[in-house]
């Protein structure tokens, strides 16, 4: 990426004076200089020392579930001004979560330690150690022979093993999420909207979920599931009609089906238990149902994301999506949105109505809106929503505390396994503990126990609860949003928090010209596709 | 010179002539009757002979098409544990001996057909590298000088490697496939072969016959190919039967990191690496294709140490 200084980059960090009752607080802002960039925030300005104020460019309904993501972490506005220019920001998050980090022992283990001075309730426990293995039957058999107290993911195989082993508790997750046979339209035969919609009802997604899902998963009517407001609007899915779909494969100029590939990559995701014995069953029934051959092709797992989201992949390809906030948002606009590249072209169809409704708050007035969005997608096929599924994780008996809440991931802090230490084991290694630049799911639980966002999702639903702000309050229109943070907090370094820790945090994150904006890749997928990148045109 | 070779010669043809030794039995012949009494040979044949009809007669012992799910066309769940109506399973329920896979196959099917990949595997892998590891060796052996010193420097480099190693690099570069897998696996043991043949062939050809056939007035190849070689080749069949176990289990390997066979192809190193997670859950799913890969390759080192064992004329008093 090519990096020339905007000619009025100065200009977007204005300092101004706080005119309220902090003695010699200068509040810090981040001010786009105008709404055309595409993306959601206009300002974020430090009112007061306990104020921050969030003025956006369209109103924002899902204001508050995203800035309970963990992506939007607060840290000290010093340590991101300083160490976050170089990538030793990745190593040392410096947070006001319930842990602070110890040591990170690279391809071995993370250690934490309680933060004694946390605001909230103090872990009953002082170590909290995360290791990783790829394979969820060792993780079982580490978890069967007491050396780890918990573990982040079960095989639907081992759910019975678990339920019926007397030292073990099973732990239902219950995110909702989705898998998808994704396909790049500006490929042949793919390009053919009948192609696509043959394959949309030539699969047997009810066979799939019976026999390959634990039980409580469903086929997946909509992309979005149903527990998503307005997820489920408009026409339900295609039924399963092999006849139909051949029919439609004639008429595309294919009957007797063609040659292509399933792409993969062997990597266990809630939506996705088993990704070659997925593979082969969409083979087999590609080849029994429409006559299609397809090659089942493991890709690299980072080389597979990639070439997906680039629209790279000339055959059909298995993903999936889990849910980071309760919003329709985090489901329609991040795979159809306008400058997603994903399954091709974007089409107007869809993303002209999603624009509309991401700026509707009220979700019986946004109603309409997703049904035409819904409808769309079931007319052209971009992808076949394929099940929601149900998942479950494990840990041994004792630990109290131990299940997950619907949305965010597992705050230990709350957990309590009964002695000084609790070791967590999960499927790999974090990238890095700057979270501001990361979107996988082992990065983001690390990062969950040390850092603390404004809200936070509530232990028991899908509602937001206060987190580092109280409150945040929108005006009449939900365009601009007024924060109020918590008193008294102190980050890990021994620095208080006020409003200018979470104008920096942001900025650093928003505004590609900020010279703490460098993260681990510098993609900031999140805060790129949740509000969008300022000044990213200048780059 | 000419005159004592012939006077031996001569000597000889009367000391067979005389009986004293029978009536002369050609090599083979008389490896093979020594090779029926050895015991290690008589199992690893049996289990050699026992694959090799399950693979001929696969489609007859085979219940059901080893890519068939079963989901819809019976009333079974996957990966369902062996059902054996004899042992006491229900009768009501279909019969599958070894259990069902995680895509809902007969993997007693599957494992009768993986029997065919398996020994196309070992025989063509071993085929290649034989053909070109005795070539090579040969004419490195036989010719010496700067060849020798060519062919087997290129030969240490591949050696320098672990096969496996080289094989997945290979593998690598070509793209995962079981032809790419073949490939491999024959390259990295073409040194083995072309190591032993030279060192058999260095032996050989400074024997009298040889010496006699070269003042006949054969020319170089013909020397090579109808004296040196066939007298040669003794140690190369003895590596070759244990390098046909050697390559079914590379293959296996390469299979099970998932670079050899893919899915939906019945190889029994697929079979392994894909259901390597449910050990626990459904042990029949790594316990079945593991035994016939054991009793396959068992069979072959068997009769490997057997065939040594009748070839080596010390061993026999």
């Amino acid at each position: 990426m090519r990096r020339i200084v905007f000619m009025s980059a100065t200009a977007l960090t204005m300092t101004a004076m706080s005119m309220g009752s902090a003695m010699s607080f200068e509040g810090d802002s981040l001010v786009a200089p105008n709404c055309d960039y595409g993306g959601k925030i206009s300002a974020i300005r430090a009112i007061d020392e306990h104020t921050v104020s969030f003025e956006m460019c369209s109103a924002d309904p899902a204001f508050e579930p995203k800035v309970a993501f963990v992506s939007f972490g607060i840290q000290p506005s010093e340590h991101i001004k300083t160490v976050g220019t170089t990538k030793d920001i990745l190593t040392n998050p410096i947070g006001t979560g319930p842990f602070k980090l110890e040591s990170w022992n690279r391809g071995d283990s993370i250690i934490l330690k309680r933060n004694d001075d946390y605001w909230g309730d103090k872990p009953a426990y002082e170590t909290l150690v995360f290791r990783w293995s790829t394979s969820g039957a060792n993780q079982l058999n580490e978890l069967r022979s007491g050396t780890v107290d918990q573990i982040s993911t079960l095989s639907p195989d081992d759910f019975s093993a678990v339920q019926n082993d007397a030292d073990l508790q099973f732990l239902p997750q219950s995110g909702p999420n989705v898998l998808y046979l994704g396909m790049t339209n500006t490929f042949p035969p793919f390009d053919n909207v009948k192609v696509r919609q043959a394959i949309a009802m030539g699969i047997d997604r009810q066979r799939i979920v019976n026999n390959y899902l634990p039980e409580g998963s469903e086929v997946a009517d909509y992309f979005t599931p149903c527990t998503i407001p307005n997820g489920c609007a408009g026409e339900s899915w295609y039924d399963f009609d092999p006849a139909a779909a051949k029919q439609l494969l004639a008429e595309a100029g294919y009957p007797d089906g063609f040659k292509t590939k399933i792409y993969l990559r062997d990597v266990f995701r809630v939506y996705l238990p088993e990704p070659t014995t997925f593979a082969v069953e969409f083979q087999a029934q590609l080849k029994a149902n429409l006559g299609i051959d397809a090659e089942v092709v493991p890709l690299e797992s980072g080389d597979f994301i990639g070439q997906a989201s680039a629209g790279n992949l000339d055959g059909l390809y298995m993903l999936g999506w889990g849910a980071d906030y309760p919003h329709i948002t985090n489901f329609l606009d991040y795979h159809f949105g306008k400058d997603v590249k994903q399954f091709g072209e974007s089409l107007p169809a869809i993303y002209e109505p999603l624009i509309k409704g991401s700026q509707i708050a009220d979700v019986e007035l946004a109603k309409p809106v997703y049904e035409q969005v819904n409808n769309a997608i079931r007319e052209l096929v971009p992808m076949v929503p394929i099940s929601h599924a149900a998942a479950g994780s494990a840990a041994r008996d004792y630990v109290k505390n131990a299940g997950y809440r619907p949305f965010g991931a597992k705050q230990f802090g709350l957990a309590d396994p009964g002695k000084d230490t609790m070791v967590v084991m999960q499927n790999a290694e974090p990238i890095s503990l700057y979270c501001g630049d990361e979107s996988d799911g082992e990065s983001t639980l690390v990062c969950t126990q040390i850092t603390e966002t404004l809200l936070d999702y509530a232990q028991d639903s899908g509602s937001v609860v206060g987190g580092l702000a109280t409150s945040c309050d929108p005006n009449d229109d939900a365009t601009a949003w007024t924060c109020h943070l918590r008193q008294g907090v102190k980050f890990t370094d021994g620095s208080d928090f006020d409003a200018n820790d979470v104008v920096a945090s942001y900025a650093a994150g928003l505004d590609v010209t900020n010279p703490s904006h460098l993260g681990n890749t510098g993609a900031f997928d999140y805060f790129s596709s949740l509000w969008g990148l300022m000044n990213a045109a200048t780059n | 010179m000419t005159s004592l070779d012939a006077a031996t010669a001569r000597a000889a043809e009367i000391v067979i002539e005389d009986g004293l030794l029978g009536n002369p039995v050609p090599l083979w012949k008389q490896t093979w009757k020594r090779l029926l009494r050895k015991r290690s040979a008589q199992v690893g044949m049996i289990f050699i002979g026992f694959m090799i009809l399950v693979a001929i007669f696969a489609p007859i012992i085979a219940p059901y098409d080893p890519n068939q799910v079963l989901i819809g066309v019976e009333d079974i769940k996957r990966r369902e544990a062996p059902c054996v109506h004899l042992l006491g399973c229900d009768v009501a329920k279909p019969q599958h001996i070894m259990g069902i896979d995680g895509n809902a196959r007969d993997v007693f099917s599957r494992l009768v057909y993986g029997s065919r990949i398996s020994l196309m595997i070992g025989v063509i892998t071993v085929s290649a590298a034989l053909v070109m590891g005795v070539f090579l060796g040969a004419i490195a052996g036989f010719f010496g000088g700067w060849l020798d010193n060519l062919i087997m420097r290129v030969m240490d480099v591949i050696l320098g490697f672990p096969s496996l190693l080289l094989a997945i690099a290979i593998v690598a570069v070509l793209g995962p496939g079981i032809v790419n897998a073949l490939l491999a696996i024959s390259v990295v043991s073409v040194p083995g072969y072309a190591r032993v043949t030279r060192a058999s062939v260095l032996s050989v050809k400074s024997q009298d016959f040889v010496s006699a056939s070269r003042v006949l007035g054969a020319s170089k190849w013909r020397i090579l190919f109808t004296r040196v070689l066939p007298n040669a080749l003794t140690p190369i069949v003895v590596l070759a039967t244990m390098g046909i176990a050697g390559g079914i289990l590379e293959a296996a390997g390469l299979s099970f990191l998932g670079l050899g066979a893919q899915p939906p192809m019945a190889e029994w190193g697929t079979m392994l690496g894909s259901e390597k997670d449910q050990i626990f859950s459904s042990p029949h799913l790594v316990f079945f294709p593991g035994i016939a890969i054991v009793i396959t390759v068992l069979g072959f080192n068997l009769l490997g140490d057997g065939l040594r064992d009748a070839l080596d004329p010390r061993l026999n008093a």
